[in-house]
């Protein structure tokens, strides 16, 4: 068993971040706390990855314009990479030439990791976390040999065996096929009821939102705007029938309706 | 004929054997056509035969009891292995480095890469003047001649992996140096042994330059002599050890390409 997590609160405070002349995020306040699911949307390129990563502490590469609002983490101003804070993208970044175990232990050979876990607690880890994932018996195996729902399940579980308390997900199975995807936002589910964090999980897709979120957070564009926040109460084992509810279709509908009015806006 | 010009038909590999033995086959039967005609004159092109004796004779003299071809073929493949390590000793941390950082990639670049379209061997009279005829000219020629390649070609290996490795090992509490340790160069690994092996054919083909200023042995300076005595099918055979040395060096990088990076190829 291990060491239940002290659950984080992340405030964002009036974060404003330009590109250049470009103003792509506009004075956005958000608070999230507890083991949480929260579902980030919004039209393609309306700064959903910019305002993940500056979750994380990450401004976003090669920008050098200053941004206005901070980013608190348990009431502490932050300003860079946090190892309690892990990422995970679309293109799952598995080491092709490293074996499915060897790429979850990968950040064990950091010394940042390394120093922190005797060599026998993170091998029990890593190998408890492979077979979490469902992947045991396909430890010697290359990221080639996999699924793209196989290297997924590596990615998150060399996320998840870190215990992160922040877990940020860009859009992690918009590559996956509909089964595939079913399978992997099962496999959070299970992962984030064994070991709850906060999770920040940008997606384009409105029934995957509903299926894995306990809140949906929807951001216009230029610049983004947060313009809904839905909480959703059903349990998530019970969400398959809950989706067919009046509920859930009310919620679907605003969230096509803003998306729609985001993206006529975006084009105009 | 549909697939002449198909390149995703699949060739088998007897026969892509076969096509390639038959193309030489088919270019030494017309060597051997223009030679027995007298189209042109053997002190010009020795037919096959006589470049076949004229191996033989250099492979062995009965008369001295010596191998003219090992010895300068040795000679030629010691060079080649002393500036080979030196290339890659040097220029394989410069391509990092400037692979990885874009401030020293600004910098040494416009140093760097109009050498790749400069004529190298017009270098070899200043290198005569600075360093001499002796061997270390040599190998400066040769580490040169490979050098310009190699240190773009890694470079641009570095450069070419994919930022989210990156961005995911920074993620994962990678330092700077871990990133580029353990997120950037076991991927940019199979292009940098690449660009040894183009490098390592580069200096093959500037070994006989390398060897026509005073050497003692060598290939080159093999086919110095025979040439200055107008011995053809002795160039002839002298050109054709270094091909087949070339490509021997070529077939063994490649496979062992395939046995350290065989995961590229893993389905």
């Amino acid at each position: 068993m291990t060491a239940e997590l002290v659950q984080p609160i992340v405030a964002v405070q009036d974060i404003t971040q330009s590109y250049g002349e470009s103003l792509v995020i506009d004075k956005t306040s958000i608070s999230l706390q507890g083991p949480q699911i929260v579902m980030l949307m919004g039209p393609s390129g309306c700064g959903k990855s910019t305002l993940l990563r500056m979750l994380g502490g990450v401004r976003p590469i090669g920008v050098t314009t200053p941004t206005t609002g901070q980013v608190l983490i348990d009431g502490q101003a932050c300003t860079e990479a946090r190892d309690d804070t892990i990422m995970i993208f679309q293109r799952y970044a598995n080491r092709p030439d490293l074996t499915v175990w060897d790429n979850v232990a990968l950040p064990f050979r950091f010394k940042a990791w390394a120093h922190k876990t005797s060599d026998d607690v993170w091998r029990k880890q890593v190998g408890d976390m492979i077979e979490r994932v469902g992947l045991k018996g396909k430890e010697a195996m290359r990221p080639a040999q996999l699924s793209g729902g196989q290297n997924q399940r590596v990615a998150i579980a060399r996320a998840l065996v870190l215990r992160p308390r922040i877990l940020l997900m860009d859009e992690p199975f918009g590559a996956l096929d509909s089964h595939t995807r079913t399978e992997v936002q099962d496999l959070l589910h299970e992962l984030h009821k064994e070991d709850p964090c906060l999770v920040v999980f940008v997606t384009h897709d409105v029934e995957e939102a509903l299926r894995l979120g306990d809140r949906i957070l929807l951001m216009s564009t230029h610049p983004a705007k947060i313009v809904m926040d839905a909480q959703i109460n059903t349990s998530r084992g019970d969400r398959d029938a809950w989706l067919a509810s009046a509920e859930a279709r009310s919620i679907q509908d605003q969230i096509r309706s803003q998306m729609k009015t985001a993206r006529v806006a975006a084009d105009a | 004929m549909g697939n002449l010009f198909n390149p995703h038909y699949p060739l088998t590999s007897g026969r892509k054997r076969m096509l390639g033995i038959g193309a030489v086959l088919l270019l030494l039967a017309v060597w051997a056509l223009v030679s027995m005609t007298g189209m042109v004159s053997p002190n010009k092109l020795p037919s096959p035969v006589a470049v076949v004796k004229a191996f033989a004779y250099l492979a062995w003299d009965g008369d001295t009891g010596q191998s003219l071809l090992s010895q300068a073929a040795l000679a030629s493949i010691g060079r080649i292995a002393a500036a080979g390590l030196i290339v890659i000793a040097i220029g394989i941390p410069i391509g990092i480095v400037m692979g990885s950082s874009q401030p020293i990639n600004a910098a040494l670049s416009p140093l760097i890469d109009p050498f790749r379209s400069a004529p190298v061997v017009a270098l070899l009279p200043i290198l005569v003047m600075w360093l001499g005829i002796g061997e270390v000219m040599k190998i400066v020629f040769l580490v040169i001649g490979a050098i310009v390649y190699l240190i773009p070609l890694v470079r641009d290996a570095v450069q070419a992996v994919p930022q989210t490795h990156w961005i995911s090992a920074r993620d994962l509490g990678a330092t700077h140096s871990e990133c580029i340790r353990h997120a950037v160069l076991p991927l940019a690994a199979p292009r940098i042994f690449d660009a040894v092996t183009v490098c390592v054919s580069v200096m093959w083909t500037y070994i006989t330059v390398a060897e026509y200023v005073n050497a003692g042995q060598g290939l080159g300076q093999l086919i110095q002599n025979a040439r200055r005595f107008s011995a053809m099918d002795q160039v002839f055979a002298g050109i054709f050890v270094i091909i087949l040395l070339a490509l021997l060096t070529y077939q063994g990088m490649q496979w062992a390409r395939h046995r350290l990076f065989g995961w590229e190829t893993e389905q």
